[in-house]
């Protein structure tokens, strides 16, 4: 597949959170703040990036010729772990305005389904180191347009006024339900 | 300090060590399960193709595609016993939101003797109808989508609304499949007319069977019959029909 | 139950916590990641329950019982590394045994190892408490977790497809309502569904209220007759 209609999917018609219920926990968690969730999209677009740029060598030079493939999981996952960990010391000792803003997320983002996922699909899907890379900025990029989006209708839900049993949690998946919605509408995109 | 983090690391690396191992285990006893997997579900659906199959044999090397975005992925040679029955090609192309997986088979005249869905991941309700036993292009004689292609001829026109009957609102994917079809023919045809030359590959065919072939290209393929001796063709034309008679 | 010290509830106890009043979907709202995504259809959803409570059982036992041998510097890398191993058993086994089932869930099972619940309960309860305790979180995580999995399942199978399990439930003329199958649909279930388990909650509590406002209104009635 073209590196184009690799990226649009994985943005739009494919997108990571609405359509593919991936990620939801930060998702919810996150999105109070329109800042947080730009902070937190773009903290995992970057850890997701880097992750396929580590993991996908990882498994085609290191795991497939010496026959560990089972150990996928186990390495992908502690991979991702120590990267995030280098990334908190350097950005810590190098960066320290943007680990102080940063800081918060990036414990969490080990546990991001997303960024397991992007790896994992990387290499079930038999993509092309260009083409993961090209994937993972296409999924991160959909996680943060997703984050925004829900950021700003929570931010215009908080001068409205929601039903007694849809208050808290339940309008927050009523509304993602309803920018699901939208969102198929851009499986036309593709012909 | 230092030989706290060395203790910490040590242990670290014993856990990790004690859970590889433990993985090569459990590996080793269900690795021979998931690779027999693959192979039955491939032996079930070459049966489903050519139901008297009793072997065959890859030939992915002598298979190509004409159109770079239908990719053959696996290529056989059916067999009963030694004699061929036909060609069995699985192809992907890409559909509406992911790639789609055809298995099709073709006899040695040349007719299809179905297509299977292998793999699907368009919209449910729309283009993953494609892949589904009960959704029908044709109600009245309970047709499925992949089920119209048996019978058809490899040089037929493979054209949308022409010749094929596609699937409500899911024109994407009916067009996505017809081509992977029609691509994945066509390559089986070449095969099987250079088999019947004689200028196919490798592959193990009995010298009877390859003569009762090479009549047979000629009368199906017409224009591109560049064989030599036609004096052969008058004695062998009647096994031709036999044996084009036999494997019908 | 106290943070710092020994659980002292039964065993029975722990268990029904995470059957209702915990539940880790509906309340704690953890482990949502992989969780609607398997919904579709009732076995994925109940694959996935069983799946997810496999992992988070055997990483329970195992973390509880060598809680003395972990050291607090490397404890999440430890943790990660048994959940990985449990969520590998796992996908290996559904590969050789249940292939259909394994390759409708796809990236999903892999996925269990980032799930919320499994890491957070790991923290949280089973690194400082005993092995039968640990288990009876687990059990009853696990299978709240399952339930709630199920009844989603259930209601977009049946509204969207019209079958249960794979088995046709609607009569025939039914159309089924494609919009339960597809993502918004399943992310409306879902909040609908915490909307009522919400409202039971609140039912349940006023009662107790009432109840215990009735027994000090009683109370006071006899202190001053």
């Amino acid at each position: 597949m073209d590196l184009m209609k690799i990226f649009v999917l994985a943005l739009l018609v494919n997108n990571i959170v609405l359509m593919r219920f991936i990620a939801l926990c930060s998702y919810i968690g996150m999105t109070g703040d329109i800042g947080q969730s730009i902070g937190m999209g773009t903290s995992v677009t970057f850890v997701t990036v880097l992750a396929t740029a580590v993991t996908w060598p990882i498994y085609h030079y290191i795991l497939m010729p010496l026959n560990l493939t089972f150990l996928k999981i186990l390495v992908f996952i502690l991979v991702i772990a120590c990267l995030v960990q280098l990334v908190e010391f350097y950005l810590k000792k190098n960066v320290p305005g943007l680990y102080s803003a940063m800081g918060i997320y990036l414990p969490l983002i080990t546990t991001n389904c997303a960024i397991l996922a992007v790896t994992f699909e990387s290499i079930d899907f038999n993509y092309s180191f260009i083409q993961s890379i090209v994937y993972a900025v296409g999924v991160s990029l959909g996680y943060l347009l997703a984050m925004i989006l829900l950021a700003g209708v929570r931010d215009r839900m908080k001068t409205s006024q929601v039903p007694k049993f849809l208050q808290g949690t339940p309008i927050l998946f009523v509304a993602t339900s309803l920018i699901g919605i939208a969102f198929m509408g851009f499986a036309g995109l593709m012909k | 300090m230092k030989n706290n983090i060395i203790k910490l690391g040590l242990i670290l690396a014993a856990f990790a060590v004690v859970a590889c191992a433990s993985l090569a285990v459990v590996y080793q006893v269900t690795e021979p399960a998931i690779a027999s997997q693959a192979q039955d579900a491939l032996n079930s659906s070459l049966k489903e193709l050519f139901p008297e199959a009793t072997s065959h044999e890859d030939i992915k090397g002598a298979v190509s595609s004409s159109d770079e975005t239908v990719k053959i992925e696996e290529a056989y040679l059916v067999k009963n016993d030694l004699a061929p029955l036909g060609v069995a090609i699985k192809a992907t192309t890409a559909s509406y939101k992911g790639p789609a997986t055809v298995l099709i088979g073709v006899r040695l005249d040349r007719s299809i003797t179905g297509v299977h869905i292998l793999e699907m991941s368009d919209t449910p309700g729309l283009g993953a109808n494609a892949a589904s036993s009960t959704y029908y292009v044709d109600k009245a004689k309970k047709i499925t989508f992949p089920g119209q292609f048996t019978g058809k001829y490899i040089t037929d026109k493979f054209e949308v609304k022409t010749d094929v009957i596609p699937i409500t609102a899911a024109t994407v994917t009916s067009k996505a499949i017809t081509k992977a079809v029609k691509v994945a023919s066509a390559s089986a045809g070449e095969y099987l007319q250079a088999m019947a030359l004689g200028t196919a590959a490798p592959s193990a065919i009995s010298g009877a069977s390859q003569e009762a072939a090479q009549p047979a290209a000629e009368a199906t393929s017409g224009a591109s019959a560049t064989s030599s001796g036609s004096a052969t063709t008058q004695p062998a034309k009647p096994a031709a029909e036999t044996t084009s008679g036999a494997s019908q | 139950m106290s943070e710092e010290g020994k659980d002292t509830r039964s065993f029975w106890q722990v268990f029904k916590a995470g059957l209702v009043f915990e539940n880790p979907l509906l309340v704690l709202m953890i482990g949502l990641c992989s969780s609607l995504a398997v919904t579709s259809n009732v076995s994925n959803g109940i694959g996935m329950g069983l799946a997810m409570t496999f992992v988070l059982l055997f990483s329970e036992i195992f973390i509880s019982a060598f809680r003395k041998l972990i050291p607090n510097g490397a404890r999440l890398p430890i943790f990660i590394i048994i959940i990985a191993a449990f969520t590998t058993i796992v996908d290996l086994v559904m590969k050789a045994y249940f292939p259909d089932l394994s390759k409708s869930m796809g990236v999903f099972i892999p996925l269990i190892v980032v799930n919320c619940i499994i890491m957070g309960r790991v923290e949280a309860y089973s690194s400082k408490q005993r092995v039968v305790s640990s288990i009876a979180d687990a059990l009853g995580m696990g299978l709240g977790y399952t339930w709630v999995l199920i009844v989603i399942s259930a209601v977009r199978e049946l509204l969207g497809n019209g079958t249960f399990a794979g088995i046709q439930v609607m009569p025939v003329s039914y159309t089924p309502i494609l919009f339960f199958i597809l993502p918004p649909g399943g992310f409306l279930v879902f909040g609908l569904l915490i909307s009522a388990n919400n409202a039971i909650k609140r039912s349940i509590n006023k009662r107790e209220t009432l109840a215990a406002k009735q027994v000090s209104d009683q109370q006071k009635a006899k202190e001053n007759a």
